[in-house]
C-alpha cells in the first residue's frame, strides 16, 4: 500500500521539524494530532445517542480492556 | 491578577462582613468559569477543526470532477478509533489527462499544492504510472494534513468507488469506501497489527451493519487480483 512518495513525505516532514524552531512546528503538529482525536471522539459521542450505538461502544470498550 | 484582586477583596470583605457584596463576586466568578466551559464544549461539538476543513474542502473540489473515496486509516479514525495517521488516503476514478489538468487547476485555486510538481502534466504522469500523488494546503508549506491520492487500480477499486458511502455519525460530508471493503482490505491485504485492530474496531462499532458474505467475496477478489496470499 505504501509507495515511495510516502517515504519522501516522511523525510520532508522530518526536515521541516529539524529546520524550524519548536515554537514554529509544535503548535501545528499538536493541532493536527488533536484534530484526529477530536474526530474520533465526535463519532463516539454521536454513537452514544442511540441505543444500538451505546451497545456497540460497550463492546468496543470491553475489547480494548481485554487487549 | 484579577483573581488575586478578587481573592484579596473577598478576604477584606469577610472581615468587614460585607456578605452580599462578596456573594455577588462569588456568583460572578462561577458564571465566568461556567461560560469558559460552555465555550470549550461548543468548540468541540460545533466547530470544524483543521482536519475536518482540510478533508471537506479538498473533497468538495474533487467531487466536481470525478468519483472518489476516502480509505484506510482515516476511515477508522472517523469511525471513533483513537489513533493517529500521517495522511489521508484517497482513491479517485481514472480520468483523462485533460480532465485531470482541470482538476489540478481547481485544487490550486482552492489553495492546495502538489508535493511532486506544480505542473499538472508531470503530476498526471505519476498517476499514470500507478504512483501516488500528494497535496497539502499551500499555507502549510508541505506540512500535514496531506491527501495521498491514486487512481483506481483494478475492478476491485472500481467496485469500491461504486459502493461508496457517507458514514453516519462522522460529522463529515465526504465519501468513504464501505465498512465491508475496509474490513476486508485490512484483514486480507494490509494485515499489520494496526490494521487488524482497525478491522476489529470496525466490526464492533458497526455490528449488524455489514455483510460477512460480502466481506468474503471481497477477500476472494483481493486474493485473485492482488495475488498476495
Amino acid at each position: 500500500m505504501r509507495d515511495k512518495t510516502h517515504l519522501e513525505f516522511i523525510e520532508r516532514w522530518a526536515d521541516f521539524i529539524k529546520n524550524k524552531s519548536q515554537s514554529e512546528w509544535r503548535p501545528k503538529f499538536n493541532e493536527f494530532i488533536d484534530a484526529q482525536f477530536d474526530i474520533a471522539k465526535r463519532f463516539r459521542d454521536n454513537m452514544e445517542k442511540t441505543e444500538q450505538g451505546r451497545e456497540n461502544l460497550k463492546n468496543v470498550i470491553e475489547w480494548r480492556k481485554k487487549r | 491578577m484579577s483573581f488575586t484582586f478578587w481573592f484579596q477583596g473577598l478576604a477584606v470583605g469577610s472581615f468587614t462582613s460585607d456578605f452580599n457584596y462578596n456573594l455577588m463576586r462569588v456568583v460572578r466568578f462561577f458564571i465566568v468559569i461556567e461560560s469558559f466551559y460552555v465555550m470549550n464544549f461548543d468548540r468541540k461539538i460545533g466547530d470544524k477543526n483543521i482536519l475536518d476543513k482540510f478533508t471537506e474542502d479538498f473533497c468538495s473540489v474533487i467531487d466536481r470532477h470525478c468519483k472518489y473515496i476516502i480509505v484506510s486509516g482515516f476511515v477508522a479514525i472517523a469511525s471513533g478509533r483513537s489513533r493517529s495517521t500521517e495522511d489521508i488516503d484517497m482513491i479517485i476514478e481514472k480520468i483523462s489527462k485533460e480532465k485531470f489538468i482541470e482538476l489540478h487547476h481547481d485544487l490550486d485555486k482552492a489553495g492546495f499544492e502538489c508535493m511532486q510538481s506544480s505542473d499538472p502534466e508531470d503530476v498526471f504522469s505519476y498517476l499514470e504510472h500507478r504512483d501516488n500523488i500528494r497535496y497539502t494546503r499551500k499555507e502549510n508549506k508541505m506540512f500535514p494534513p496531506e491527501m495521498d491520492i491514486h487512481f483506481a487500480k483494478d475492478e476491485l477499486d472500481e467496485w469500491q468507488l461504486k459502493e461508496r458511502q457517507k458514514i453516519k455519525f462522522t460529522g463529515l460530508d465526504v465519501w468513504f469506501s464501505s465498512i465491508d471493503f475496509n474490513i476486508a482490505f485490512k484483514e486480507e491485504l494490509l494485515g499489520t497489527d494496526k490494521d487488524i485492530e482497525d478491522a476489529i474496531h470496525l466490526r464492533k462499532m458497526f455490528n449488524g451493519e455489514f455483510s460477512e458474505e460480502k466481506i468474503n467475496k471481497i477477500k476472494s477478489m483481493i486474493k485473485y487480483l492482488r495475488r498476495v496470499r
